[in-house]
């Protein structure tokens, strides 16, 4: 690894001072799991390293039906998964957590960090974008919010400005008789998925008719895939498992997806078609529930 | 200035170190070339294998994957600072009493996670402590008697015989 | 374990024999490992973890081509970085070439003229730290010339191909052409005939510690080095020879190491020249460990074997033929490659009798990273083959996977009688039936077929595999081994061996012996860690010889310690040494056990009666010695005994996705002659069936393209994990082999055997898909079930 200069703020003024100081030079590490391995590989080497670890008031969790979820940056894997909020409101962020990569990992790695770091086989961008998370972005010239969906912009690239900081993630609270569901194929426990699947389907109370649903779809393109024309075979009915059926077959279409060394494009696509079903199934039980 | 040492101050086994290291120094090699201890392995430098894993403020994490001045102000445990003299933890005593181990590489790193795992929760579930154990390769033991050891060590930290 | 423990645990062991537990004081006994506790504290020091004072940091510069000449090596701006002491090339070896075999010495420390796969090393560097060393590695420059390369070694046997080695037509680095019997008439005579292909993969060796030295060679002619090696005898020749040193400078310490399994540690890398060489430029320390992309990117890899098996069966399902033709990768170098063709072969005709057999093989060089030894060496490959078609062949002739086993099974000789196969193996005792009846009946075989075999899209089957290992390896070289057993006038006792621990737990097993012999507890025998300065030669821990071999002369040399003391005792109570005998550290007379003195008196006795005694055993085992096997024509015994498995397996098959799981009905029934220590066999048996077997049947394989590995890290090459291990339970089956000490026979590789096959019959079973080509992935599994229309 190449040296550096190092920084550890203690605010996000300080850190937003120092990015827009150093901008392009400059690079934030949170809990480094992904960044330390790449750095080491030298495919990155930054001037200057600012270490937001110690960035206290970035780890916070809060929720209020009216505001919904608000997760600081810097929250870890583990207390998301842990937390008692997340497992009654949120079940699906904290079984996706509980999915991804292992203990150590979780302990020590930020949701900030990941979802900066932007890897299409990443698992809480697929399942914030289906619960509709926005992002909070901050630099010295202010603050803007974003939608997940729209943060994702290429392979381990996202729409952050050298000079700003992912501060907060913000989940609405969702709407009655909403499910949501994450599911993946993983060869071993903690694998990244070879596809994923993220779901979140709202049903109209009474009727039982889907008024919201999304799909979103991992590892099968450079972003976060979200299918929305399976997701248009959704809304509007009463889903049953045809229609179930017909949607991942869209998905599966819609997303065209690639080859790589673990599995063939052939494989992928119809992993597709199996994961948006499994995790629609689940998330439409549990949108029945309430 | 690039490179240049900054003041890391850090509790390790209890004991507080002041030195200076470079920034880009990982945690593990400041415990291994730094402070001599040894114990805590160097494997595959990728996040992958877990031999490094030691406990900081009592959460498992990998020694490869911190920086060393990430460690500033925290508490580390190494498994240099379990045993009390001659006295092993349960966690040891269940590895060498049921057979569990074999070369002994993946060892440090898995009493480590499994301590962690016992403190947060002492009755855990065998599957949970697969969970935990998911995170430390090892290349020959087949698992099975760590496993079975960390169940009979939860055990007689509850209390039993 | 306490009754308590197995309560607890939910029975990691079903049985162990309670007269074989009794027999002996110690032997037999499950007990904890000399060696745990330091282990377990941290306190255990291993290669990488040695600092010395002025120790200097090392880093090989690697080949980015397959397959090239090398014109010029300039490492001028290398040897100009602040922070580097010395630079080093392959020319600075002279013309210096090792093999594993005198004949095959093909391989450089550091390529001269020619790099003959991906990363292999042309230079080293020693510096003040490693960053240093690796950015002076990027800064030599070198100059090359692609050459065409080869990949396949179908593509390398083609006329006109490429060749590695120049001297190798064909590029055939090793060839058997064996017959037994007539397997024509054979064929002719049989009821059913099928030949079928199978394919096993490329696989990492899988120790987590990555190779790593320090050498040290300041001025006065005496080279030491602490390094990772499972035998630190090879090396030691090995260094001596390169560096025209006598055997006698040469000091290898074994620190602990992180184990071997088989090959690279067993072996050279280029490391171990480098360090060493680096040593004697700047007159200071070096110390060289592998990052994980070196270990997974050159170190020796488990070679990819096609095998084409043809079996003839009576109309009952008896065996009456088979002719078996494999080829093997061997990738860039020799090495071991003629060995691991050869025991490819050799077990073919166990654990099953078979009238007549032919074998035809072939290893092939090719530009890709050499291919060694591993943990069930050469035996998995076509016992994987031959055990899967079985149940094929059960399946076409509609019997009992399991009746078809019992009625092949070699039976166990009677006590004074040998079964010899057709290639001229000697088996003393071979508990397979017992171990198949065992398993099966663990599992509830019979309940197999009634239970209901698809819940949703999850399908359950359970399969069978049976098979054989080699015990106590019988190779060409040095394979004499020695022990040299110590008592202090304390009464404590010291035992030197060359023999290595690994993490086998041999050294264990090697002080309850002692112990077992001179009547003492378990703690009262101290070993060393391997020193070639110190202990005596020993051939390596590899082909399951170490208890076999390095056993006998350990109990030899405490016999002959017995001997020395109990002529000491018998004077004094005026009775011939034969009349005496030592237990619970007592040495008593035979038939009157009253007459009795204890152990630490006897001790003082002997050092101090005349002035200054010294009690030295030595022990010398020549099991090894003898008749070697002929590899050209297959006759002959590769081993001293033989261990037997039987497995079996449960798995779910998800048949949407293909992904297969172990679930936690996993038996292993094991005949190791008997256990030494049962808690240690269990382990290793345990071991051996998912780190190696059952991660080659589900998980592990390395993609190559065109000489590139292209998964070299742990995340993309698929390790077996803790959340999917079966929680396997090991049945013992006990024979008691008259050739092994104790009655003992291996038990690291033999489930690494059993394991691939059991766990593809399941499959089978659950889905009436058959993976001839393992690892079974879900694609693979996939693609199976979607030919079969078993899709949902």
């Amino acid at each position: 690894m190449k040296d550096f200069e190092y920084f550890a703020p203690k605010t996000v003024e300080e850190s937003l001072s120092l990015l827009s100081q150093y901008k392009e030079e400059s690079k934030i590490i949170a809990g480094g799991q992904s960044m330390l391995v790449i750095m080491r590989q030298g495919l990155l080497a930054p001037e200057y390293v600012v270490d937001i670890k110690g960035i206290t008031a970035l780890d916070y969790m809060t929720y209020n039906e009216k505001e919904g979820l608000r997760i600081g940056a810097l929250t870890t894997h583990r207390t998301i998964e842990k937390s008692p909020i997340i497992q009654k409101h949120f079940r699906v962020l904290s079984e996706m957590e509980r999915n991804l990569a292992t203990i150590q990992t979780r302990n020590w790695g930020t949701i900030g960090g990941n979802l900066c770091h932007g890897d299409p086989a990443g698992d809480p961008a697929p399942v914030l974008i289906a619960l509709d998370a926005k992002l909070k972005l901050k630099s010295l010239s202010g603050e803007r919010i974003i939608a997940m969906g729209e943060f994702s912009k290429d392979i381990l690239e996202v729409d952050l400005e050298p000079d700003e900081m992912l501060i907060e993630i913000q989940v609405p609270t969702p709407k009655p008789y909403t499910g949501s569901a994450h599911e993946k194929l993983m060869v071993l426990q903690g694998d990244a998925g070879i596809v994923g699947a993220a779901v979140s389907i709202t049903l109209k109370p009474g009727d039982g008719v889907c008024e919201d649903a999304r799909i979103v779809i991992s590892n099968a393109a450079s972003v976060p895939l979200r299918v929305r024309e399976a997701e248009k075979r959704l809304i509007g009915k009463v889903i049953n498992y045809q229609s179930l059926a017909e949607a991942s077959e869209v998905a599966s279409a819609e997303a065209d997806a690639p080859s790589d060394i673990h599995a063939s494009a052939e494989y992928r696509s119809e992993m597709v078609k199996v994961f948006v079903r499994r995790a629609s199934a689940t998330a439409l039980e549990r949108a029945k529930i309430g | 200035m690039k490179g240049e040492p900054k003041e890391l101050r850090f509790t390790v086994n209890g004991k507080l170190y002041e030195l200076k290291v470079r920034p880009k120094a990982l945690l593990n090699d400041v415990l291994r070339k730094d402070l001599k201890l040894t114990g805590t392995k160097r494997g595959c430098l990728e996040s992958t294998c877990g031999v490094c894993t030691v406990i900081l403020d009592g959460k498992a994490v990998r020694s490869c994957s911190i920086l060393a001045l990430q460690a500033n102000s925290h508490e580390v445990t190494t498994i240099e600072g379990l045993a009390q003299g001659d006295k092993l933890h349960p966690i040891q005593e269940a590895f060498i009493n049921h057979g569990a181990i074999e070369c002994g590489f993946c060892v440090p790193g898995r009493v480590m996670v499994a301590k962690a795992l016992l403190d947060e929760n002492p009755n855990p579930t065998r599957e949970e402590i697969k969970l935990a154990m998911q995170g430390v390769l090892c290349a020959d033991s087949g698992y099975v008697k760590f496993i079975e050891a960390i169940e009979i060590a939860a055990e007689k930290m509850r209390g039993g015989e | 374990m306490t009754e308590k423990e197995q309560k607890i645990s939910g029975g990691g062991v079903i049985f162990r024999e309670e007269q074989y537990l009794n027999k002996y004081s110690i032997i037999g006994k499950p007990m904890p490992r000399v060696d745990a506790k330091v282990k377990v504290t941290g306190e255990a020091k291993y290669a990488a973890d040695i600092e010395l004072p002025g120790m200097l940091w090392g880093k090989i510069a690697r080949s980015p081509y397959p397959h090239a000449r090398i014109l010029h090596i300039d490492t001028s701006k290398a040897e100009n970085l602040p922070g580097v002491e010395a630079v080093i090339t392959g020319k600075d070896f002279g013309d210096f070439r090792w093999g594993w075999l005198g004949t095959t010495r093909d391989e450089e420390p550091l390529a001269v003229t020619k790099v003959r796969y991906m990363y292999e090393g042309v230079a080293a560097v020693a510096a003040i730290d490693e960053d240093t060393a690796e950015e002076a590695c990027d800064l030599i420059e070198v100059e090359y010339e692609p050459l065409p390369g080869v990949f396949d070694p179908f593509e390398a046997m083609k006329e006109g191909a490429p060749l590695v080695h120049e001297d190798y037509p064909g590029n055939i680095c090793s060839e058997y052409h064996w017959h037994f019997g007539d397997v024509e008439k054979a064929f002719a005579e049989s009821y059913l005939v099928r030949e079928d292909t199978f394919k096993t993969p490329r696989m990492a060796k899988g120790y987590i510690e990555p190779p790593a030295i320090v050498a040290e060679w300041p001025d006065s002619g005496r080279l030491t080095v602490w390094a990772a090696k499972g035998s630190p005898y090879f090396p030691y020749r090995i260094l001596a020879k390169c560096f025209n040193l006598p055997l006698n400078r040469v000091r290898i310490i074994q620190p602990f190491i992180g184990a071997d399994f088989g090959g690279t540690k067993n072996d050279m890398v280029s490391c171990d020249f480098a360090a060493v060489l680096l040593a004697k430029k700047t007159g200071r320390p070096v110390k060289i460990v592998y990052t994980q992309f070196e270990e997974l990117t050159t170190c020796l890899r488990r070679h990819p074997f096609w095998i084409t098996i043809k079996t003839g069966v009576t109309r009952d399902g008896r065996l009456k033929a088979i002719h078996t033709k494999v080829v093997s990768d061997g990738g860039a170098y020799t090495r071991m490659s003629p060995l691991t063709l050869y025991l490819s072969g050799v077990c073919t005709t166990l654990p099953y009798e078979l009238p007549n057999y032919k074998a035809d093989a072939y290893c092939i060089f090719t530009n890709n990273p050499s291919s060694a030894a591993m943990r069930g060496h050469g035996v998995y490959h076509t016992r994987f083959a031959a055990d899967v078609q079985m149940d094929m062949i059960a399946e076409e002739l509609d019997i009992d996977p399991v009746e078809i086993r019992l009625k092949n099974a070699v039976e166990n000789p009677p006590p004074g009688k040998i079964y010899y196969t057709i290639n001229k193996l000697t088996v003393a005792t071979c508990g397979i039936k017992e171990c198949i009846e065992k398993a099966a009946e663990a599992i509830n075989w019979k309940e197999r077929k009634r239970k209901e075999k698809i819940e949703g899209s999850i399908a359950r089957g359970v399969g069978i595999g049976a098979g054989t290992f080699l015990s106590g390896a019988r190779l060409s070289g040095h394979n004499a081994c020695s022990a040299i057993v110590r008592v202090c006038e304390d009464g404590t006792v010291n035992l030197l061996t060359g023999a290595s621990d690994v993490g086998q737990g041999s050294d264990t097993v090697m002080c309850a012996m002692v112990a077992e012999v001179l009547g003492l507890e378990i703690g009262d025998v101290d070993i060393k860690r391997v020193d070639t300065a110190h202990t005596p030669v020993d051939p390596g821990s590899y082909g399951s010889r170490v208890t076999v071999f390095a056993g006998d002369a350990t109990k030899r040399a405490a016999e002959d310690t017995k001997r020395q003391l109990l002529e000491v005792a018998a004077k004094e109570f005026g009775v011939a040494p034969e009349e005496m005998d030592i237990k619970g550290k007592k040495a008593f007379v035979k038939a009157d056990p009253s007459k009795s003195m204890p152990w630490w008196s006897l001790v003082r006795l002997a050092c101090y009666t005349t002035p200054g005694n010294v009690i030295i055993g030595k022990g010398v085992s020549t099991k090894g010695i003898g008749p070697l096997s002929n590899w050209k024509t297959g006759v002959g015994d590769v081993g001293i005994n033989y261990s037997f498995t039987a497995q079996v397996n449960e798995v779910e098959v998800d048949l949407e996705t293909g992904a297969v799981k172990c679930t936690d009905n996993s038996i292993i029934a094991h005949d190791c002659g008997i256990p030494l220590n049962p808690m240690i066999v269990e382990i290793q048996v345990q071991g051996g069936a998912y780190c190696q077997g059952i991660a080659a049947a589900l998980y592990e394989e390395f993609k190559m393209d065109k000489g590139l590995t292209l998964n070299p890290n742990l995340v993309d090459y698929k390790r077996a994990r803790a959340y999917e291990a079966p929680m396997t339970k090991v049945i013992h089956v006990i024979t008691d082999d008259p050739f092994g000490p104790f009655g003992a026979k291996e038990c690291s590789e033999g489930s690494c055997v059993s394991a691939p096959p059991a766990i593809i019959n399941a499959i089978h079973d659950a889905t009436g898909i058959w993976i001839k080509e393992i690892p079974a992935t879900p694609e693979k599994v996939w693609r199976a079930l979607k030919e079969k229309e078993k899709i949902r």
